[in-house]
């Protein structure tokens, strides 16, 4: 089955050997003529079985390891397309997105709920686990249809106001960072290409990612989205 | 004393700025960190790129740097054994 998606202002034709990518993406659907294409193989998803295999998760259908599949191979163009695959929580705000990231686990979801529950109505999820971030005079932060357990997210793209490290503390509070200081957890936290040259316009993406950034320690009770917003809103 | 001939392996990626220079590697390598370090950091990736030798890396950053022999020596053999321990140098 082929397809043509939109995903970061960025049109992709997918060729797959299962339909379920195709229901996961169907929000993104366009008729554009494509930027690029991507097609699937059965090494592409063995691939993808023996990685998550290796990290304790494995046993899922071939059909699932083909939407990792799909999703990393779209990942490793789209820095030449200029945009790239953010892991955290992205939140708007009043027009504007604000993007927790750590490491999983942490409790990226679990913040973004809190901010949900305290702002109400002002607040939505652009993508609550893999985003696509596209540097520039106005960053933006683009939902996608990967969007972790909870499946949260809108085909939108918004102005990224902050990205926010996120660490566990007892008591909640926020410091200002360089974007030198955030860099090696922003590397850490976007997709690596396997190509070498994509890798290198990824970097330079990252450089030149203007935003705010902020150290974000925080509990997982409702003050901690009260001080948090409150800190990075400007 | 004879030098090892080495070279950055392709599977990592320099980026330089005025101000520091890092070092990330692709999805294809088994380290997944970033190393970080200064413009002299930075000149000794550069001269990886192509194959080279450590003492070749000293003379060189001598013309270029003002700085004791002995300082740039201790420097890049600093910086020679962080890319060696995460696995970026091929000799």
């Amino acid at each position: 089955m082929t397809r043509i998606y939109r995903l970061a202002d960025t049109n992709i034709e997918v060729s797959s050997l299962y339909n379920d990518v195709h229901t996961l993406m169907r929000g993104y659907l366009t008729e554009s003529a494509p930027d690029f294409d991507i097609g699937m193989s059965d090494e592409d998803i063995i691939f993808e079985r023996e990685k998550s295999e290796a990290s304790g998760m494995g046993g899922m259908p071939d059909s699932y390891y083909e939407t990792l599949a799909v999703l990393r191979k779209i990942s490793e163009r789209m820095p030449r397309y200029g945009s790239f695959l953010f892991h955290g929580s992205a939140i708007a705000v009043d027009g504007e997105a604000y993007i927790f990231t750590a490491a999983s686990g942490v409790g990226k979801s679990t913040h973004a709920r809190l901010w949900r529950e305290y702002l109400k109505d002002r607040a939505f999820m652009v993508n609550d686990d893999k985003p696509f971030i596209r540097p520039g005079n106005t960053p933006l932060v683009y939902g996608s249809p990967w969007d972790g357990k909870h499946r949260l997210s809108r085909n939108v793209s918004v102005p990224v106001k902050a990205i926010a490290l996120l660490g566990r503390s007892e008591k909640n509070y926020v410091e200002p960072i360089s974007r030198g200081e955030a860099l090696p957890v922003l590397i850490r936290q976007t997709y690596r290409p396997f190509d070498p040259k994509a890798l290198e316009i990824t970097l330079g993406l990252l450089y030149d990612l203007d935003v705010k950034f902020y150290r974000l320690y925080c509990n997982m009770e409702p003050d901690a989205a009260y001080v948090s917003y409150n800190a990075m809103k400007g | 004393m004879k030098y090892r001939i080495m070279k950055l392996k392709s599977g990592f990626i320099s980026h330089i700025t005025d101000k520091e220079a890092i070092l990330v590697p692709t999805s294809s390598t088994e380290f997944s960190g970033v190393v970080r370090g200064n413009k002299t950091f930075g000149a000794i990736l550069e001269l990886l790129k192509d194959d080279t030798d450590e003492e070749k890396i000293i003379a060189a950053l001598g013309k270029r740097f003002d700085a004791p022999e002995e300082l740039i020596a201790s420097d890049v053999r600093r910086a020679l054994s962080e890319l060696a321990r995460v696995g970026a140098i091929e000799e």
